[in-house]
């Protein structure tokens, strides 16, 4: 197989790359993405996404100095903390106490060299998936990320809070996370993805719920508008296990949020669930792609998008039920407003069945601002402004009041969200 | 209080509805406009609370001798006019306290007042729900999310209440309330006349002017008043109709 010439400059990085335990795999998944290069618009899952920010090359970088601004964003409520500065752990501005019996929690350079049953859990050859080349890059590039694996019957009593800050000029970060949770544990995690200038986060997260184990998965994304952030989630759910995923996309010039999620047992559930406000020349997607390969699951997704200015939104959303998926129950919703002329949203939510005896649904709508609802609030002495950040608020609202029993997590996402609204429009 | 002279008003891009009203409304007095449907009852109370849609072309309004036409809804609203919808709009995800706290305030700082707290707001529903004698079940829900047609007209009057408007314009009111929901939403209003507080109902029916005593009663047709009266025109509409008019007419 010849190299696709636009992986050329990262072949120098990666030979540069210190070799390590996992040196073998490293080198097969940059062959892996020599020969798959950068996705092209010919491709289904990436034809609404335009890769220009990428014609430069972020390639890794080593240290560089930092001035990490992430007071914002910190979780107001107890956590165990880790703090990613430029795609390394900063030990100085993380703190996880005593973790509970039962818990490891660590960046994922600190545990490799030791643990090699994690080592080969953290990479596989799965992630080319789909044309996935930056999952096969991140697996040949990564320095760090991190690792939470819970006990049988363990809960974490806090969530873990993962902060990942940026700011090394042209520099990618590629994170590679780890998350197992064994049999009835139960874990919260809130990642947040911040930064100042162009540079490219490249994370990809591998999740494995075991039976009757739940994880609620939160990102916040509100990297610099010039930086590029790729994140995705590749999970495999047990019997009655649960995963619940939420995506806040705030920020990027240019970011993608993928969710793989396959279900290797009976009764488990999922939802996938995300916002996504976007102005300026910003470019978001949100990609879903669920397999229901065991019968008596149930998935669930909404995802609600607001689109401002020139900016350009997409939601992807595959569900695919197995033949000998029976009962699967199943929906799909995106529903999107778009505030600007030029603002522009692509959705394709998508069901492909092959059970007979299924519940599905899905749906997308593309719209403006409820006029009636605005003259009503207006008719009540409240200024078209107002009205329509408090519509806004409420729109995103419907997607982050899915996340069931974690009341401080949605007001900390409210918050962002309100934040964001507090930004002044440039008017179109 | 309210001046209404010559007032013609269209359909954005459409027909000519309101084709010269005349009407002046002094504080304190409640005008029941009547007439059939079509007469251009409810373009009346959109016009003078600024809804998008219309365009005034001919004559002129004035609320507490300012021009009003020039202004914003909100701006209207925030000068103490309150328009009671006759189909109150549902807004999921805004809750209907936080809701009433941001106007409230909104009105309260035209007024030079400053704003509410949390507990003090809280405070003033309180006081307002007993006065009325209204419960709060409703306070924490969805602005009219999932309310029932008596359970949203009770939610305008009270919103009413707390905005104190110099001006309560109440289209369509009655519309859809069973007799014990019309008691009680008619008890509400009663409850808000004031000798500074001046009120326009707007209703098809006049079983509504059983419960509320107008001072005045109009009725409008082809978007013109053509009949003005006491009380007492109200039992003679109920009794020959609106057919009533054609006869006048002739």
């Amino acid at each position: 197989m010849t190299a696709k010439p636009e992986t050329a400059p990262y072949r120098a990085a990666f030979t540069a790359h210190p070799a390590d335990a996992l040196a073998d795999q490293r080198k097969s998944a940059f062959a892996r993405f020599e020969t798959l290069g950068f996705p092209t618009r010919r491709e289904e899952a990436w034809r609404f996404t335009n890769l220009r920010p990428l014609q430069q090359a972020y390639l890794p970088g080593t240290a560089t100095a930092s001035k990490p601004d992430i007071a914002a964003y910190a979780f107001d409520g107890e956590s165990y903390r880790l703090v990613f500065v430029n795609g390394r752990f900063a030990p100085d501005l993380s703190h996880t106490g005593a973790l509970p019996k039962g818990v490891r929690l660590d960046n994922t350079a600190k545990l490799l060299p030791g643990h090699q049953d994690l080592a080969q859990s953290l990479l596989d050859d799965t992630d080319t998936a789909g044309g996935q080349g930056f999952a096969a890059l991140n697996a040949a590039l990564f320095a760090d990320g991190y690792v939470l694996v819970l006990e049988d019957g363990v809960t974490l009593d806090h969530p873990v809070e993962i902060v990942h800050w940026g700011d090394a000029p042209d520099q990618s970060f590629h994170l590679r996370n780890l998350i197992k949770l064994g049999t009835g544990s139960r874990a919260t995690i809130l990642e947040t993805y911040i930064g100042e200038g162009r540079y490219w986060t490249n994370a990809v997260t591998l999740v494995d719920v075991a039976a009757a184990a739940s994880l609620r998965h939160v990102k916040l994304q509100d990297e610099a508008t010039t930086a590029i952030h790729f994140g995705q989630v590749r999970g495999t759910l047990d019997r009655a296990a649960r995963y619940d995923g939420f995506v806040l996309t705030l920020g990027s010039e240019l970011s993608r949020h993928d969710s793989f999620i396959r279900y290797a047992g009976e009764n488990a559930e999922c939802g996938l669930f995300g916002a996504y406000l976007l102005r300026g020349a910003q470019e978001a997607t949100n990609m879903t792609v669920v397999d229901h390969a065991t019968p008596h699951c149930t998935t669930h997704e909404v995802f609600k998008g607001v689109v401002d200015e020139r900016a350009h939104g997409v939601f992807l959303g595959k569900i695919t039920v197995r033949e000998d998926a029976q009962k699967t129950n199943a929906n799909q919703l995106n529903k999107n407003l778009l505030l600007s002329a030029r603002a522009t949203v692509d959705t394709k939510p998508e069901l492909e069945i092959f059970a007979d005896d299924v519940k599905c649904s899905h749906g997308a709508t593309v719209g403006d601002l409820d006029e009636d609802a605005m003259f009503y609030l207006e008719a009540r002495g409240i200024s078209p402004d107002e009205a329509r950040r408090m519509l806004i608020e409420a729109f995103a609202a419907d997607a982050i009041d899915r996340l069931e029993g974690e009341p401080a997590l949605r007001a900390h996402l409210a918050a962002h969200v309100q934040r964001w609204l507090n930004v002044a429009r440039v008017p179109s | 209080m309210l001046n209404i002279k010559n007032l013609h008003a269209k359909i954005t891009d459409g027909r000519e509805i309101l084709k010269g009203i005349n009407l002046d409304v002094k504080p304190g007095e409640v005008h029941a406009i009547m007439g059939p449907n079509g007469s251009g009852k409810s373009t009346l109370a959109s016009v003078l609370a600024g809804r998008p849609g219309y365009e005034v072309t001919e004559g002129s309004v004035t609320f507490d001798g300012k021009d009003l036409l020039p202004l914003a809804a909100d701006e209207r609203a925030r000068e103490g006019i309150f328009l009671a919808f006759q189909y109150p709009v549902e807004i999921p995800g805004v809750n209907n306290m936080y809701f009433l706290r941001a106007a409230l305030n909104a009105v309260r700082r035209h007024r030079g007042q400053p704003d509410l707290d949390a507990g003090q707001f809280l405070k003033a529903v309180r006081a307002k729900l007993k006065e009325l004698e209204i419960n709060d079940d409703l306070l924490q829900r969805g602005v009219n999310v999932g309310f029932s047609g008596g359970e949203k007209k009770r939610n305008e009057i009270f919103q009413m209440a707390m905005l104190e408007p110099k001006l309560g314009l109440l289209d369509e009111t009655d519309s859809g309330l069973d007799i014990d929901a019309l008691r009680l939403v008619s008890n509400g209003i009663n409850k808000l006349r004031s000798p500074s507080r001046a009120m326009v109902l707007i209703t098809h029916y006049q079983r509504l002017l059983d419960y509320i005593e107008p001072d005045h009663i109009h009725v409008l047709s082809g978007g013109k008043i053509v009949m003005s009266g006491d009380k007492t025109l109200a039992a003679e509409l109920e009794k020959r109709g609106y057919a009533m008019l054609d006869e006048t007419a002739a």
